[in-house]
């Protein structure tokens, strides 16, 4: 039997205990080097998406070994939540490997990729991670909802909510993350979708906003929200407050894994053994049926830099070859949408993501900083995510399509053309694209179709 | 190689491996052979801090390296600083930082990383952490001196607080005595115009570079 959650808050409070900074040096980063250097896993800038699959195996090892031998370090009590190795395979072996999301007509089945994958993936699709503001929150999610290919959202939240700024822990979480839902579920309504999966509540950081919106009014049972793992191998009361309120409520837990490439687990290598690490301890910390699989490069941030992508497709690997773990690998691009470089940083990171056993979920676009998205750049991942598949696309073929993506885009990662806002991209009154921003779409649909041989 | 030079590379060595004792020996050894301290600071455990800082933005090594590297330098800095005048050891640091994330935040490695290429580029570092409340910034640059303020997060809701540290600054009466730098994933360029800050980093190289810059030192 999994533990409960219950048995869970137990582990945080009577785990070993331990300074945080000697778990940050003396355990997480220590196993990392050491787990690295055993295996040999090593990253290859034109090896993006690899074929090797004792790569992936090698990985899915030392993340096995680093999740027994680590735990999860809780912040507020000090201890740490340690797993036996039985238990983390009860927590592979009863993970869900498929899913249902949404509810009726809208409803999609979520499962659980395999390496070049024949079936299409789900697509999850919107502006995460960014503040989007009040005045166009509804129709930004609608040109999300309104795209068939889109199967379920993840949409940014709202920064500032009748005029007033929502701040970390204040009451204000409460109305924005409630307004938050109650705009999407409209979005939804508007667009003829109502039972559209949402993986939402992104306006409260704290438990404070899913608290609020546990209830039918905001937060169906069909939906979902994120449950982070702290960097790196961490958690704390808020993250397993949340944990505990949506275990209750009975919607769906997602772990969020976003380690930083450049950070305690070392480079893209340790990070690849942390990412297994944080899968495997998530499902048991949270109880989760779903996955994030995000990976931070520490100046770059997007996921299509190289060493991001090389994370997707390792890790997805890993996971995908040794566990039924259904996991979305993120989409987040340097450009912002309105630009040409955007659908480089599309291509590559999409078909990474489709053929190494993730479900693309994006287009987060300016890596979630800035409202500069829209739903038409996300139909293009959907596109590709579909192409790829068409193709019958092999790992091999899909690193041909990364590199020559990359040379188009790499150095330009560090200062990026950032687009234009959704107001400017699309508008807001029909919810359509304006005529520029259809033309480059077509333009750039067209050269990458030459480009790649994909049938776009 | 003269015995100084070999000190002197022994202190950088020992900085750019993380090795705590080592660094202990050398500034012994240092002081020993009548080298002098600013002397053995800034041509020892600066220069090897900057090779550190120069690897780890190559992505050669990683941030426990940086931190491992920044204790080695702290351990012969305990030995040889005290031996320095008050004058010459502010001479040698390029200038004072309070550094935090800001209140309702964990998220500190991205601060983790700008406070030790702070270090390494010369800077004297005050590190408050994470979920800092937004007057403790204040209190301890004034308890230090401070010339600038840094305030990090990585979360769109606790942008407000900086533009908060602002506020109370200017309704303390210290607005012009700090320069204020912000930076953090969700937060802009544009953002920190508006709040009135001072800089902005879109990276920690680039925090570096602006720190130096507002203090007059590029």
């Amino acid at each position: 039997m999994v533990l409960s959650i219950w048995e869970v808050l137990d582990l945080a409070e009577s785990g070993p205990y331990m300074s945080e900074r000697d778990f940050d040096l003396k355990v997480v980063a220590r196993l990392c080097r050491e787990l690295v250097k055993e295996y040999d896993i090593r990253y290859d800038p034109e090896q993006i998406v690899t074929s090797d699959d004792s790569l992936a195996d090698d990985v899915f090892e030392a993340g096995f070994r680093l999740a027994v031998e680590t735990g999860i370090y809780c912040i507020n009590t000090k201890r740490i939540i340690r797993f036996t190795e039985e238990q983390i395979k009860e927590g592979i072996e009863s993970a869900p490997e498929q899913i249902t999301v949404g509810w009726g007509k809208d409803a999609r089945v979520l499962y659980a990729r395999k390496v070049e994958d024949s079936r299409y993936p789900i697509i999850m699709g919107g502006q995460a991670g960014a503040p989007i503001p009040e005045e166009f929150h509804l129709p930004m999610a609608m040109s999300y909802i309104k795209e068939p290919l889109i199967d379920t959202i993840n949409h940014g939240g709202l920064a500032v909510v009748e005029g007033r700024k929502v701040k970390t822990g204040s009451p204000l979480e409460v109305q924005a993350t409630r307004r938050e839902l109650r705009n999407l579920k409209e979005a939804a309504r508007r667009a003829g979708r109502p039972g559209i999966h949402f993986l939402a509540g992104e306006s409260s950081n704290t438990c404070i906003g899913d608290l609020a919106i546990a209830s039918d009014e905001y937060m169906q049972t069909t939906d979902a929200h994120l449950i982070a793992i702290l960097n790196e191998l961490k958690t704390d009361y808020d993250r397993l407050t949340k944990a505990v309120n949506f275990t209750e409520y009975g919607a769906m837990n997602v772990t969020l894994v976003d380690p930083i490439i450049g950070g305690y687990a070392g480079g893209p290598a340790g990070v690849a053994v942390n990412f297994v690490a944080s899968f495997l301890l998530g499902r048991l910390l949270y109880q989760s049926v779903y996955h994030i699989c995000h990976p931070i490069h520490y100046k770059i941030v997007s996921t299509s830099a190289p060493e991001g992508m090389w994370e997707l497709s390792v890790v997805g690997q890993a996971m995908a070859r040794h566990t039924p773990f259904i996991i979305m690998g993120d989409v987040w691009t340097s450009a912002g949408a309105g630009t040409e470089m955007i659908f480089y940083e599309i291509t590559a990171n999409t078909v990474t993501n489709v053929v190494t056993g993730t479900h693309p979920l994006g287009v987060s676009a300016t890596n979630g900083t800035y409202p500069n998205a829209s739903g038409l750049e996300t139909r293009f991942m959907a596109e590709v995510a579909r192409a790829t598949v068409k193709a019958g696309l092999k790992r091999s073929e899909a690193n041909e399509i990364v590199l020559e993506m990359l040379k188009r885009y790499k150095d330009k990662q560090e200062k990026p053309d950032i687009g234009k806002p959704f107001p400017e991209l699309y508008d807001v009154a029909t919810v359509t694209p304006r005529e520029w921003w259809q033309d480059l779409y077509n333009r750039m649909k067209s050269e990458i179709a030459t480009l790649t041989g994909l049938p776009l | 190689m003269s015995e100084g030079e070999a000190i002197l590379r022994g202190l950088a060595e020992s900085v750019i491996d993380g090795d705590e004792d080592r660094a202990r020996e050398f500034a012994k050894k240092a002081v020993d052979a009548g080298i002098d301290p600013l002397t053995a600071i800034k041509e020892g455990l600066m220069s090897g801090m900057k090779v550190v800082g120069d690897r780890f933005s190559r992505l050669e090594i990683f941030l426990p390296e940086v931190l491992l590297a920044a204790d080695a330098m702290k351990a012969a800095l305990e030995i040889l600083e005290p031996l320095i005048v008050k004058e010459e050891r502010e001479k040698l640091t390029l200038g004072k930082v309070v550094i935090g994330t800001v209140q309702g935040d964990i998220h500190d490695i991205g601060k983790n990383i700008v406070a030790m290429l702070l270090k390494a580029n010369g800077f004297e570092v005050y590190d408050l952490g994470r979920d800092v409340p937004i007057d403790e910034f204040i209190n301890k640059a004034e308890e230090v001196g401070a010339d600038i303020i840094a305030i990090s997060t990585l979360l769109s809701t606790s942008m407000p607080y900086m533009e908060d540290v602002i506020r109370l600054l200017k309704d303390r009466g210290l607005r012009e005595k700090y320069k204020v730098m912000v930076g953090g994933g969700p937060v802009t360029r544009e953002f920190a115009e508006e709040i009135g800050a001072d800089g902005y980093g879109d990276n920690a190289e680039e925090a570096v570079e602006v720190a130096k810059k507002l203090l007059g030192r590029a």
